[in-house]
């Protein structure tokens, strides 16, 4: 009898994915080179399998901010906001996130995993209700966990059934905070958002959307899907990581209720960890100046995945949203396939992402490609190619099976 | 009492052909995750079409507590009985 007896099916999950090259669940880089290029076992890849997907990470002003900073400020802040770790920088950040929706207020918090968890399990308490996607990220679902709300799903992105279950509720719903992401990082899909806003307004609901994959990449100034919808005067929260568009590591919420400050008294995540180092803080607020003035990134990203959609249905790929995003998600009929597909990606120099049950809605096995605003146009040229040899090799071994 | 257990093990029933057809004779005291073979997306999904029928909403932490079909058609009961304005158990 083991404490660990009950890892076992993790164990044989683990052994059903060895191979003799690059392991696909946590592959380590020995090199990353750029924004688009790294290192794996030896051999330089293409990189279409990372959230960066404005291509900032090296861009060379926000490695100078954030060097200054580490030059003036030291290496960490060795304590949380509510104690000695609340700097200058951390404020003007929030100060600058909020501006940029031209709310009152913001928190920065230091990943975008306590952003939701955080936000989720202080702002919704006992007596009031967490209604979210069935399909919502894990930090979605352990913020219900450690809020003492209730919590119930609705089916993927889908109004009417948010509607029955508001409706359900009847009173209650005034006190219910729906829950929904700008973009699906499974399946690159998109929610309905205007829908949405319609059903959480006719039950007074209460909105949050977690722009964590669509910010930087839509809207003007790149604030999300609600800017991009025009939405951003229907929503109370927007939840938000600086680890993918803003290239550096934390999370932030903004709000339009200038009752936000008050959770830096209530929000356990904020409260019990330290705060950003200011490398990052400094990093992240340059990225956030190139990422609101980021229009022509924004063009460039958009047609790496408008290209790279077509290009993969017109390889008879299945993808997993019909709206071109930064995620294309090939659908793939097994595991196998899909592992085979990963490691011929791979062999040819591209690597993406394996994303296999029971991570993965509806038990569907996908091979995930995601771009980046600095992909050229000849990168697009050789994951298209790669994927249009892999597929015509599988069909030729069906054929002959 | 007898008319909503039924009512609530025929939803079930409904579920499994819905979600997951090729489990719908299983023994419904097997620990779902592991001898039931329904991994956590299947269990959702099956406590989705659930919902539908029954008309309720099942709590997440509900599905953490239960631990096999006959478990969840327990609480499901009381969750109709007390929707019904029935007596609580």
């Amino acid at each position: 009898m083991s404490l660990f007896d009950k890892f076992e099916l993790l164990a044989q999950s683990r052994r059903a994915l060895a191979s003799d090259g690059p392991p696909p669940v946590a592959t380590p880089f020995d090199r990353v080179l750029s924004a688009t290029r790294g290192v794996i076992n030896g051999q330089e890849v293409l990189l279409a399998g990372t959230n960066n997907y404005l291509g900032l990470t090296f861009h060379p002003e926000v490695i100078e901010k954030a060097k200054a900073a580490l030059d003036e400020l030291g290496s960490g802040t060795t304590g949380s906001r509510m104690a000695n770790g609340s700097y200058a920088s951390h404020d003007a950040l929030e100060k600058e996130l909020a501006g940029a929706f031209g709310w009152p207020s913001a928190m920065v918090f230091s990943t975008g995993y306590q952003a939701n968890v955080g936000v989720m399990s202080s702002v919704v308490g006992q007596g009031e209700t967490l209604l979210i996607d069935a399909d919502s990220h894990a930090s979605i679902y352990d913020g219900c966990r450690m809020s003492k709300a209730q919590t119930l799903t609705f089916r993927h992105n889908d109004p009417e059934n948010l509607d029955r279950k508001l409706e359900r509720l009847g009173e209650d719903a005034k006190k219910t905070l729906v829950v929904v992401e700008g973009l699906y990082s499974m399946l690159g899909d998109q929610p309905p958002l205007q829908e949405f806003v319609d059903v959480k307004n006719k039950h007074g609901a209460w909105l949050l959307v977690d722009e964590a994959h669509s910010f930087g990449v839509f809207g003007d100034k790149g604030l999300g899907l609600t800017e991009a919808m025009g939405l951003l005067d229907e929503v109370d929260f927007v939840v938000g990581t600086f680890s993918k568009s803003l290239a550096g590591i934390g999370g932030f919420c903004v709000s339009p209720h200038a009752e936000l400050e008050l959770l830096r008294l209530a929000s356990r995540p904020y409260i019990f960890t330290a705060s950003p180092s200011p490398a990052i803080i400094a990093g992240t607020r340059q990225a956030l100046s190139l990422v609101l003035s980021g229009q022509h990134l924004r063009q460039q990203l958009k047609r790496n995945m408008d290209r790279l959609y077509e290009g993969a249905r017109a390889a008879g790929f299945e993808l997993g949203s019909e709206q071109p995003g930064p995620v294309a998600a090939l659908i793939l009929p097994n595991r196998e396939t899909a592992l085979d597909h990963w490691h011929q990606l791979l062999d040819q120099g591209v690597y993406a992402n394996l994303m296999i049950p029971p991570a993965t809605p509806n038990g569907l096995c996908l091979l995930r490609l995601s771009l980046s605003a600095a992909h050229t146009d000849a990168d697009i040229d050789h994951i298209l190619s790669a994927l249009q040899g892999i597929r015509q090799q599988h069909t030729n071994q069906v054929a002959e099976a | 009492m007898g008319d909503i257990q039924d009512q609530v093990n025929e939803a079930i029933t409904q579920a499994l052909v819905a979600t997951a057809p090729d489990r719908v004779g299983l023994d419904r005291d097997m620990p779902l995750s592991t001898a039931a073979g329904l991994d956590s997306v299947q269990i959702m999904n099956l406590v989705m079409e659930i919902e539908d029928t029954l008309d309720i909403s099942v709590p997440v932490d509900v599905l953490a507590d239960t631990h096999t079909l006959n478990e969840l058609a327990q609480e499901l009961t009381k969750m109709v009985q007390s929707k019904a304005g029935g007596t609580s158990v």
